[in-house]
């Protein structure tokens, strides 16, 4: 309607809208979010809603992020932030090295993203309030402020948010999935009301091993994929069912669907994109011939060829004997296991920085490299539960650190951010954050920017069709977006 | 962990509400009556400036609403329900810094809302319009507080309160404010108007509404203050109906009038086939079986339908697939290995009911009521999941009453009557519900506290009786428990709610939408598309003594419900009046089991008897090991709402369908139907024929019949190309012809 009006629309979509998904509304509301609307409402809408993304996202429709997860949570004060000041029941061993930004120090264990810290940014003062693995995960990745660990998220995460809204901002240019995740962190966070058609395409498995194999995608087996063609047009010619009464577009979806996964089983450009090998020698290399060196490979892969949402965990044994960075003394001997992950960990960070950089996706594609919190700064001493990697025979006293919300580091990349700068810090042992406090939201929010999402506006309803926001409280943190 | 928590703090502050409302009452007023001076055009605050916030949009979520935290600290009450605090906060909040009474055009509220200063919520205000000119002249006037003084609002009305509007026409509405001194005013301009489908109509901001060309029923809710009204618009088609089906039941009679009385045709009865697979996945959660599918193409009894209908509702299929839909609204959910044994109690307690045919208000009775320990008296367990007063009213007004509450728990429901105090009051009967250790682990034993039922309301900090939703209910004796009378009030004849809410659900599960919808979200803004047939669906159940099985008997053995799928050019735009039978995806389990049927195989499930059916599994755990059923959208209990259950398609779905290994498995398993019909001695047409008989619950057309045999003739070769023999071959050629069928549309789909 063209009638003029002293008012602009309001954003709240107000109680009927999600059962009606009219174009108009969707537009209205700034993809505000429908969680009930349904897939073909959201295919019809497509077309229009590219337009208006492309209008409101400043360009950014396109971005992707790669997110690289320490599961468990880095211990900061042996990492990014180093306390050399504090006390030795605080600072841990490990000396200091100067890095490519002056005035920004490291510990030891990273040379290599020393040596390219002017290609991203710390941020030291990140903080939830979160003690536990599921609250903490849930309070970064979803913004749920709940502190207590339960079961399920209440919230989407922000992957499968963001995957949502792309998928209704329109139809996919490329054969690959918006939202990827290799080994991701999905443990304590997932689609919640936004339901699982937006979790992701998941592979799972060490990418440096000989045997791996992506299933479900370019089947390689030519009779495979001869009986695969048979079968889909034996069942075109036999999918007779009147479709006359498909007004709501829920068959042509079923349709676009059944097209794509046809795509990622046959077209050689999905197999291709999941190949390693195709990469020379240098780069494999470059990034570690290990597990986390290959999945931050295939991550850059992946987003170059078109992957929108793409996270990975750094887990395994690589970490240590828990498979990942829970560093308790029970489980670990922290320093022993910060230095027995250290290689692998600076080299596959670095190369895959470097190598954004290098290839020219540091516009398009975020690199945020972070866990669910720190570790406590002040060590504590308990018997081991176990030996294996990075830990003493069980019984033996080893030095551990706990889990720390209150003060943790993560680092950011690409995305045309302003880098080479170090944001905030921590109190002179690592304990609080005490300048320029980031929480969950504004790491959600800086995310969400990233890809054109504006998360102070953008509304999702959730089961009782209530409208909720993707952040709660937090903004775009100005010093990395300029 | 309720998903509508609206305690949640992502979306709320309470104790900040709390005590800036307790500031606001100490601060206002005393304070202006000095700048009150007697003027010609007085503004007043609460019946002229509050309406101009709340409809330049100032109070919505994402903007100054308190409720979505208040962008930049400026907070205002959810659309302007508490105008003491909104009043607070504009005045007085910021040292005044909002409002400049010496010169009003550089009050920071001005400089904002015409975007003269930079305003993250654009332009709101344009300096010639009236309201501009309301906020300048009321902060002019001194911006005085008149919330004691001002006359009260006490009804808003609108003309026309209904009418019929042709596709494509317009009408203004006219909104009329009464207020306690006996006047009244056009306050049109004002009030905001919002359409409950803006699909079928539109409305401007100055209560311009205008039809577009979708048939039926829809509203434009308008909003005044803290007050709501509905104008009700009948949107025909005018196609002339000249022949409708006979009216087997109330059912038809109702559906039918209201087709004719749009002018909507409906399309004709199904087939025998179809109604066959229609109907038995509809009530059993199954595909008919070969020889069931025989049988009744067979019979030429004239009530071969309704004898189809009994026989499914009496069979234990029946008692699962209802049983699998409860259990999940009832959250049995297993969130942990202990939980188990109260899963299965649970469970089968729901089934048992359901087999048994229990009056559906005794059910309730006996959940709501429950007392005990899970093994003693299963529905205990649903204490065990909704442990607190506050979800427990929740959920049983959601799920029972059909009537959402969550909002009205920190603000006054914004599309509802229901205030706070209701929400309380409501709580208040859940206060005396005690547990103690069962003596197994993880399991309370619930029992009746006695003393006086009351919830204190968190706003207020008044202590609350209980009371239901707008009807008084006597006092209670510290000695009964205060559930049996909330349930006495619920399955009362005359109870608003309680019937119209099940008959409401039950008719969505077999027309795909509710005569309300979402089917647990009645309200007064919220009307249902065809009125005459919910009050006789509800005064049915009701004279039936609660009898789902007689409503599913009623619903089923209709005409309408047997109506075609296929649309005639008058109706293919009706989505809400029934003129055809609307398709949907079958749910998660009932696909499986689908998909077993045809493949002659079954899903083996942990701890379960080899057999067991998806329908049939107790609890969401199984959706662990089944990524099926998790890809197809099998929820797992944690909200009260249908709508957990995802129906919609996704490409997981579609990947899962075509390559997943145990769609594989199921293909080419040694026992399954592939293999055996590959052995048989059948003809190659008997064994097509016997596919489409499971899959579709028909013959297949001879042009079907002749692709199908084509594609079984086919040779195939091996690996080394050499040929494959001749029953290898036909094996290999039976999967994929299952597989095809299983992929398509007509499987897929109920329809």
């Amino acid at each position: 309607m063209s009638r003029t009006s002293h008012y602009e629309p309001t954003l709240c979509p107000g109680p009927f809208a999600h059962r009606a998904p009219a174009r108009r509304a969707l537009l209205k509301m700034g993809l505000a979010g429908f969680a009930s609307v349904s897939l073909p409402g959201i295919l019809r809408l497509q077309a229009q809603n590219r337009l208006h993304a492309a209008e409101t996202s400043g360009g950014r429709a396109k971005n992707a992020v790669i997110m690289v997860w320490q599961p468990g949570g880095l211990s900061h004060i042996d990492s990014y932030d180093p306390k050399p000041l504090s006390g030795s029941e605080y600072r841990g061993p490990f000396d200091l090295i100067d890095t490519k930004v002056p005035g920004l120090q490291f510990t030891e264990l990273l040379p290599r993203q020393a040596a390219i810290a002017d290609k991203f940014t710390v941020l030291r003062s990140m903080r939830q309030s979160a003690g536990g693995h599921p609250a903490g995960s849930m309070q970064l990745l979803s913004g749920d402020p709940d502190t207590r660990d339960k079961p399920k998220p209440r919230y989407p995460d922000w992957m499968t948010v963001a995957n949502y809204l792309r998928s209704q901002s329109g139809p996919r240019e490329t054969p690959l999935p918006t939202y990827v995740g290799i080994n991701p962190p999905l443990e304590y966070n997932g689609p919640a009301y936004l339901g699982d058609a937006y979790s992701p395409f998941t592979v799972h498995g060490d990418p440096n091993s000989p045997s791996f194999n992506v299933p479900n995608i370019g089947l390689t087996d030519t009779r495979e994929v001869q009986r695969l063609g048979r079968r889909a047009s034996l069942r075109q010619n036999l999918d007779t069912l009147e479709r006359a009464f498909d007004k709501a577009g829920e068959l042509a979806a079923l349709d676009e669907f059944e097209t794509q996964a046809m795509t990622l089983l046959t077209n050689p450009q999905t197999k291709e994109a999941f190949d390693l090998s195709q990469e020379d020698d240098t780069t494999r290399d470059r990034y570690g011939r290990n597990a986390w060196g290959q999945q931050l490979l295939l991550a850059r892969r992946l987003v170059e060829a078109g992957v929108d949402i793409l996270t990975t965990s750094l887990s395994g044994p690589l970490c240590g004997r828990v498979n990942n960075w829970d560093d308790h003394a029970v489980n670990h001997h922290v320093f022993d296991a910060m230095r027995f992950r250290a290689e692998a960990y600076d080299q596959a960070v670095s190369a895959l920085i470097e190598d954004i950089y290098a290839r020219g996706l540091d516009q398009r594609v975020l690199v945020v490299v972070t866990g669910e919190f720190g570790r406590t700064p002040k060590i504590s001493y308990a018997a081991s539960t176990g030996a294996g990697n990075a830990s003493a025979p069980a019984g033996t006293q080893q030095p551990g650190r706990d889990h720390w919300p209150r003060a943790f580091s993560n680092i950011w990349a690409g995305g045309g951010l302003q880098t080479g700068r170090f944001i905030g810090a921590t109190d002179k042992r690592g304990e609080d954050s005490i300048e320029r406090i980031c929480g969950p939201g504004d790491f959600l929010a800086t995310i969400y920017y990233h890809l054109g999402i504006d998360a102070s506006k953008t509304l999702i309803r959730d089961f009782n069709g209530r409208p909720t926001p993707i952040v709660d409280q937090g903004r775009p943190i100005p010093e990395l977006i300029g | 962990m309720s998903h509508s928590d609206c305690g949640a703090p992502r979306s709320y502050h309470f104790a900040s509400a709390f005590v800036c409302g307790l500031l606001a009452f100490s601060g206002f007023a005393r304070g202006l009556d000095s700048s009150v001076t007697a003027a010609e055009a007085r503004i007043s605050f609460l019946n002229d400036v509050e309406p101009v916030l709340t409809k330049a949009g100032c109070n919505v979520g994402v903007c100054h609403a308190k409720a979505g935290n208040g962008q930049n600290g400026f907070q205002l009450s959810l659309l302007g329900f508490e105008p003491l605090e909104d009043y607070e906060h504009l005045a007085k909040e910021s040292r005044g810094r909002r409002l400049s009474t010496g010169v009003p055009e550089q009050s920071l509220l001005l400089l904002k809302a015409t975007g003269t200063l930079p305003h993250g919520g654009g332009v709101r205000l344009h300096a010639d319009s009236p309201e501009y000119r309301i906020l300048r002249d009321w902060i002019g006037q001194g911006a005085a507080s008149d919330i004691e003084q001002a006359p009260s609002l006490v009804n808003v009305e609108i003309i026309p309160p209904e009418g019929t509007m042709p596709p494509k026409s317009e009408q203004s509405l006219q909104v009329i404010a009464r207020f306690s001194d006996g006047s009244s005013r056009d306050v049109t301009r004002q009030a905001l108007f919002e359409s409950n489908d803006p699909a079928m109509a539109e409305v401007s901001p100055q209560g311009n509404v205008h039809s577009l060309d979708i048939t039926g029923k829809v509203s434009v809710m308008v909003r005044y203050q803290s007050r709501i009204t509905v104008f009700n618009a009948t949107i025909p088609q005018g196609a002339s109906v000249n022949s409708l089906p006979e009216a087997s039941n109330f059912v038809d009679e109702h559906v039918f009038a209201n087709l004719k009385a749009l002018g909507v045709p409906p399309s004709p009865v199904c087939d025998d086939a179809t109604f066959l697979r229609r109907v038995t996945l509809d009530i059993a959660g199954r595909l008919p079986t070969n020889d069931e599918t025989q049988a009744f193409l067979a019979s030429t009894d004239a009530d071969k339908r309704e004898q189809w209908v009994d026989t499914l509702l009496r069979s234990p299929e029946y008692a699962d697939f209802f049983a699998g839909k409860w259990a999940a609204l009832l959250k049995n959910r297993r969130d942990d290995t202990s939980d188990m044994v109260a899963n299965f109690a649970f469970h089968a307690w729901i089934r048992d009911s359901l087999l048994a045919n229990k009056p559906y208000d005794q059910f309730v009775r006996e959940l709501l009521a429950a007392t005990g320990t899970v093994i003693g008296n299963p529905p205990v367990a649903w204490y065990k999941r909704v442990k607190e007063p506050k979800n427990q009213l929740e959920d049983v007004a959601q799920l029972f009453l059909g009537v959402r509450m969550q909002c009205a728990q920190c603000h006054h429901h914004p599309f509802e009557r229901w205030s706070q105090d209701d929400y309380y009051s409501l709580a208040a009967f859940f206060s005396q519900v005690g547990r103690k250790p069962s003596g197994v682990r993880d399991e309370d034993l619930i029992f009746h506290k006695r003393g006086v039922a009351q919830f204190v309301n968190m706003k207020t900090g008044q202590p609350r009786k209980p009371a239901a939703l707008g009807d008084e209910i006597p006092e209670i004796a510290p000695d009964t428990d205060p559930r049996l009378k909330l349930a006495d009030w619920m399955s009362s004849p005359t109870n608003p709610f309680f019937a119209k809410s099940l008959v409401n659900r039950y008719w969505k599960h077999f027309f795909q939408r509710g005569l309300i919808e979402p089917e647990d979200d009645i309200r007064d803004s919220n009307p249902p598309t065809n009125p005459e047939l919910l009050a006789a669906l509800e005064q049915h159940f009701i004279t039936s003594g609660f009898d789902l099985r007689a409503l599913i008997r009623a619903i089923t053995t209709s005409h309408a419900y047997q109506l075609s799928s296929i649309p005639t050019p008058d109706n293919l735009n009706d989505r809400q009046n029934y003129s055809r039978y609307y398709p949907r995806r079958m749910p998660a389990e009932v696909l499986l089991d689908s998909i077993d049927q045809l493949a002659g195989t079954q899903t083996d499930f942990p701890n379960l008897p080899a057999g067991t059916r998806a329908i049939a599994l107790p609890d969401n755990s199984y959706n662990r090991s089944s990524p099926f059923l998790r890809v197809f959208g099998r929820p797992e209990g944690e909200s009260v709402c249908e709508c957990e259950r995802v129906q919609s398609s996704s490409l997981a779905q579609s990947l899962h369908l075509m390559n997943a290994p145990d769609i594989k498995a199921k293909l080419g398993h040694a026992n399954g139907r592939a293999q055996e019909l590959a052995k048989a001695e059948s003809s190659p047409e008997e064994k097509v024929r016997e596919l489409y008989r499971v899959a579709f619950s028909r013959e297949p057309r001879s042009e079907e019949m002749t692709l199908a045999l084509e594609y079984l003739n086919e040779p195939r070769t091996k690996a080394d190309g050499s040929a494959l023999d001749a029953q290898q071959a036909l094996r290999e050629n039976l999967q994929d012809l299952i597989w095809a069928l299983v992929n398509t549309k007509e499987f897929l789909f109920n329809h």
